[in-house]
């Protein structure tokens, strides 16, 4: 039972970890319609640029953390701005772009800081035990600081006029556009607020997990399957199907062994985009 | 899709010809050369060239596939099996095995998601060869789980042993060269009904012609050249391991197809040999040419969008002939009208 427990908090940790990176790649297709292959590589980054604050500049972690936030969140930034905004209604253009940035992300990361995983620790460790559970003290600072981020991007989207823009022009963009709004500011500052939670969860996540210059595949293919199966595009989507997806993977690691959890899941997302395209609080997808 | 594509590929079966005329040359080297670095180059450009035929095939329908690795393990692990467990070993019929049981496999799961398109379309293929990497790791009966199938005997042409380098490389070139014939016959044969179904699927269905026979014969096709390639690069490893058919490999056939230009049969087969050999030459291996080939996406997407062959053609009519060409690239629309949808269907 004890088992249980923890497998179920560290599923949840797991789960809120996700959410946070699989809101960004949702906000970026809900918003700009843009698949963004580079997600996985921001994440990467997020880890790489906390390290190197954290190793060569000597910075606290909680700071290195926020600087890696703000670098990925610069480079989204700049690379919607000056090269992906041209193809924005282009699907498969704005794929293969962010394709191309994402090899050049995690083969750059490859050369500079080579093949080899850096000692990256969380500074926090321990275990906190209770009555019939016991818990990392790490994920449990992770977990809380995802759920604040998550419950802040759902703020921002819906309480603030940045968010109301943002769903503005992602319901309709000549309205949108037609009524004052300007795709040319918003599209790139959403584009950097997903690619700052990509690299937020990466500066948090890889010390607990591990840090390498190509974990931003199996990233990749997780924040797919979450998003697929909440429904791109779906903030509430993601935020359920990432919970569904931190737990299925816990228990399986735990009570089926290898990989056949992940084999599961993929199955299982497999059928959903078969059978319901737009997954399970998805709507009409523009576009695709 | 642009003028300038639809004009590339009104040039007749020039770029066909060409491709299916220079995949036959290789055939030559053998007998020229016995350098074997030359001879791994040869086999890495042929495999490269024959995956991205593939992507090209399904490019003509404006489907981006990332499924070429799970069709490149079916062929390449049906060849494993065959060898290792029944003793076969002629080539003919290995070929045959590595086109015809990933077309068939690909038959009912085309019937299932060919019904997306975009990004759906896109994203199934992805989680498919996700699928397939897990399968592969999972089921060690079948194909040996992490350690693959190892130990293959040599594949024999009418009883003559084909085990030596230079036997391995006529075996990738007859298999390329078989690739290379299918995807032109098909995409010349269709590409009418390829066109217009890229053009405009709706329309196109509405106009009478069954879009669904065509892209669901069009993703066979695809997934058996993808056997053949699957098949060579098994034969030259002497391996079906599930690391030869990654997930993330597919995007090397993808930008192969992209980079070397979409419009025409030419643009896999001078991307896949200019990449292959860009990384060889110049020492870039790993690391060094996927980052060449990141770059050279968003390069080529930004700013030459038709690729290679595509943006050298297009270089090439405004030299010869600058009034007429400059013309013809503003086409009309009644020059970019589809002409397939009304036209009686085989």
């Amino acid at each position: 039972m004890q088992g249980f427990v923890a497998t179920g908090l560290i599923g949840i940790s797991l789960g809120a970890q996700y959410a946070l990176l699989a809101l960004g790649f949702t906000l970026i297709f809900g918003i700009l319609g843009v698949v963004n292959f580079a997600h996985g590589g921001f994440y990467v980054l997020g880890g790489y640029l906390a390290y190197s604050a954290v190793t060569f500049l000597g910075m606290p972690y909680a700071l290195a953390v926020v600087c890696a936030a703000l670098g990925t969140t610069g480079l989204g930034y700049l690379f919607e701005r000056f090269a992906l905004d041209r193809l924005i209604d282009d699907h498969l253009a704005t794929l293969m772009l962010t394709l191309g940035l994402y090899m050049m992300m995690s083969s750059g990361i490859l050369v500079i800081f080579g093949p080899q995983s850096p000692a990256f620790a969380f500074p926090l460790t321990g275990v906190i035990r209770g009555y019939g559970f016991f818990v990392p003290v790490e994920n449990l600072v992770v977990l809380g600081i995802c759920i604040v981020g998550i419950l802040s991007i759902y703020g921002l989207m819906y309480h603030t006029d940045f968010g109301r823009a943002l769903r503005a022009l992602a319901d309709d963009r000549a309205v949108a556009t037609a009524q004052g709004l300007r795709p040319t500011v918003l599209f790139p500052a959403a584009f950097a607020l997903a690619t700052g939670l990509a690299g937020l969860t990466g500066a948090l996540v890889t010390p607990i997990l591990s840090l390498a210059p190509h974990i931003g595949d199996p990233v990749l293919a997780t924040s797919f399957l979450i998003v697929i199966l909440g429904g791109l595009g779906s903030v509430g989507g993601a935020t359920v199907a990432a919970f569904l997806v931190g737990m299925v993977e816990a228990f399986s690691a735990v009570y089926l062994g290898g990989s056949k959890g992940a084999l599961a899941l993929f199955v299982l997302v497999l059928v959903m985009l078969v059978v319901k395209p737009s997954g399970l609080f998805g709507h009409r997808v523009r576009g695709a | 899709m642009t003028a300038r594509s639809l004009s590339t590929r009104r040039d007749g079966g020039i770029a066909e010809a060409a491709s299916v005329a220079v995949i036959a040359c290789v055939f030559v080297v053998p007998w020229v050369s016995e350098n074997p670095m030359i001879y791994s180059l040869a086999n890495q450009m042929l495999i490269a060239i024959t995956a991205a035929f593939s992507v090209y095939i399904m490019l003509r329908m404006n489907l981006m596939t990332f499924a070429v690795p799970t069709f490149m393990a079916i062929g390449g692990y049906t060849v494993a099996i065959l060898g290792l467990r029944h003793g076969v070993t002629d080539v003919l019929l290995l070929g045959v095995a590595s086109f015809v049981v990933p077309a068939l496999f690909a038959l009912p799961l085309g019937a299932l998601v060919l019904r997306l398109t975009g990004v759906y379309f896109v994203l199934v293929t992805f989680v498919l060869t996700e699928i397939t990497q897990l399968v592969l790791f999972e089921t060690p009966g079948w194909t040996g789980g992490s350690n693959g199938l190892v130990g293959m005997p040599a594949v024999t042409f009418f009883g003559i042993e084909l085990g030596d380098n230079r036997a391995v490389l006529l075996v990738t070139t007859g298999l390329a060269l078989a690739g290379a014939t299918i995807t032109a016959m098909v995409t010349r044969g269709l590409r009418q009904h390829f066109a217009a179904i890229e053009e405009n699927e709706l329309l196109a269905q509405s106009l009478g012609l069954v879009v669904w026979h065509y892209k669901a014969f069009g993703f066979a096709v695809a997934a058996g050249v993808s056997g053949l390639a699957g098949f060579a690069l098994v034969n030259m490893l002497l391996t079906a391991h599930p690391t030869s058919f990654s997930p993330l490999s597919s995007v090397n056939y993808i930008a192969y197809a992209i980079i070397g230009g979409k419009g025409s049969m030419l643009g896999p087969v001078v991307g896949g040999a200019l990449l292959i050999w860009a990384g060889e030459i110049f020492a870039l291996r790993g690391e060094y040419s996927q980052f060449l080939f990141g770059f050279l996406i968003v390069v080529v997407v930004l700013a030459a969008r038709d690729g290679v062959v595509g943006t050298i053609y297009r270089l090439g009519v405004r030299l010869v002939s600058p009034g007429p060409s400059s013309s013809s690239l503003k086409a009309s629309p009644a020059a970019l009208r589809v002409p397939t949808a009304t036209e009686p269907q085989p």
